[in-house]
């Protein structure tokens, strides 16, 4: 079994910055990605009880490292500093990368 | 006196009453809650309900009487709001996008008051005009869609100053003003496809359809069950206030005041103004509270998108921690009370006089 090396980039944020994200991704060509609720503790207290509206998101999408750099700067110099958001990368191998 | 024992006996109806429960249920960390499905299935049970009623009220009345009304609502939410924002920016030293966010806040109406105010009067054995529950649709995007607009104004003119100093390019303020009118076309047509229009509409389209008659075998779900399902979301109301009842330390006095004097103050302005435009005592009553309350389901839905430099912890906490208690519980019976009594005495013209002078 062959496994090629793409990125893994997971977003966790405010439901309400979901859309901002996926808007992201879209301008970057990218339509395939999964999302979940989830619930937490961070900086801005515990989040994901209450207001529908004020759940958090998981959001996590697949692909290649080139265009990586750019989604991430991207999320980072708009949502930054408004959202409660954080984001990681990770290395993650796929069976078919033609697919990312 | 008549206000305070109003007060006091409207303290210990279900409503308030599970609505504090709430609260306490929140403060002893229990934990009860409202299944999801639930407290968001509630919301739409609501506005069908008053969009229902709405609709078959005015039936009843027509459509002509409600042109005039519904210009004047139009009119003082959008000056309350810029009202508001002068006040939160001059006074309050508010940076410019809480105040716009708060200010339009404060000037968007509430479904909840609403169903609330509906549930007060039958429970005083009065009615209302049901073209209201039209206003009510009409006012949800309506302060939303200025304050993003004046918001977006300002920036592009901090924006346009700033690039002067450079050189004399336009090129970036353009992009600019395209980014204000995408998003309020965007907001626009969120708030009026989002569900809480939608439902609103077609109730009241579906309700002035089917009148009275037709109204008859769904009576006892939108109807009799109408002040029982308001206790159910009370509950979730009061929890939700209650666990951000620490936060209300973080609001500050002037906000806390401000959150309570301000509704206070348009909620008289509108009893007056209506009960001057020939409104009954409900729909005095309704048109008041439409114009005392303050949005907090919309608001961070609109909000957080239009001006998210804007801090949600701000006006979540300042319109369902401190408005909309203060609402329920003192504003609506002093509404009431002012509604009654204008309309025992004089006449609406002289009323109108008086408000002219007053001003």
């Amino acid at each position: 079994m062959k496994l090629y090396n793409v990125k893994l980039l997971t977003i966790t944020c405010e439901i309400l910055a979901q859309e901002n994200i996926i808007e992201i991704l879209k301008k970057h060509e990218i339509t395939g990605y999964t999302t979940y609720e989830v619930d937490g503790n961070g900086a801005r207290g515990l989040r994901g009880q209450g207001l529908k509206n004020e759940k958090n998101v998981k959001v996590e999408v697949i692909m290649r490292e080139e265009k990586l750099q750019d989604v991430v700067e991207e999320i980072s110099r708009t949502l930054f500093a408004n959202y409660a958001i954080v984001l990681y990368v990770s290395d993650v191998g796929v069976l078919r990368p033609e697919k990312f | 006196m008549e206000i305070l024992e109003l007060i006091q006996a409207n303290l210990l109806t279900p409503i308030i009453l599970f609505f504090l429960f709430g609260i306490i249920a929140a403060r002893i960390k229990s934990d009860l809650k409202i299944p999801e499905a639930i407290s968001e299935f509630l919301p739409i049970y609501l506005l069908a309900a008053i969009g229902l009623h709405g609709g078959i009220e005015m039936r009843n009345t027509g459509f002509e009487n409600m042109l005039i009304p519904m210009f004047v609502a139009i009119g003082l939410s959008l000056l309350f709001t810029l009202n508001h924002y002068q006040i939160l920016r001059r006074l309050g030293k508010f940076n410019l996008f809480d105040s716009y966010a708060l200010a339009s806040t404060y000037g968007a109406v509430g479904a909840v008051h609403f169903s609330i105010g509906l549930s007060f009067l039958k429970n005083q054995g009065v009615s209302s005009e049901g073209y209201i529950a039209a206003i009510l649709a009409v006012l949800e995007p309506l302060a939303f869609i200025l304050a993003i607009f004046m918001t977006n104004m300002a920036v592009a003119k901090q924006i346009k100053t700033k690039k002067q100093s450079f050189s004399d390019d336009n090129a970036e303020i353009d992009i600019g003003l395209n980014q204000t009118k995408t998003k309020l076309s965007k907001v626009l047509h969120e708030s009026i496809t989002g569900k809480a229009i939608v439902i609103l509409l077609g109730s009241i389209v579906i309700g002035y359809i089917i009148g009275k008659e037709g109204f008859e075998p769904i009576k006892i779900v939108f109807d009799d069950m109408f002040t029982g399902a308001i206790v159910i979301f009370m509950i979730e109301m009061g929890i939700i206030a209650g666990q951000r009842l620490d936060d209300i330390k973080k609001v500050g006095v002037f906000l806390t005041s401000f959150a309570i004097i301000i509704p206070l103050f348009n909620g008289i302005i509108g009893v007056l103004v209506s009960t001057a435009l020939g409104l009954s005592v409900g729909g005095a009553v309704m048109f008041g509270l439409l114009m005392a309350s303050a949005s907090f389901i919309a608001a961070p839905a609109v909000l957080r998108h239009a001006i998210p430099q804007a801090k949600p912890s701000l006006y979540i906490t300042s319109a369902l921690g401190i408005t909309f208690p203060f609402n329920i519980i003192v504003t609506l019976p002093i509404l009431f009370t002012i509604s009654t009594f204008v309309h025992s005495g004089e006449g609406a013209i002289d009323l109108f006089n008086f408000i002219t002078e007053g001003f």
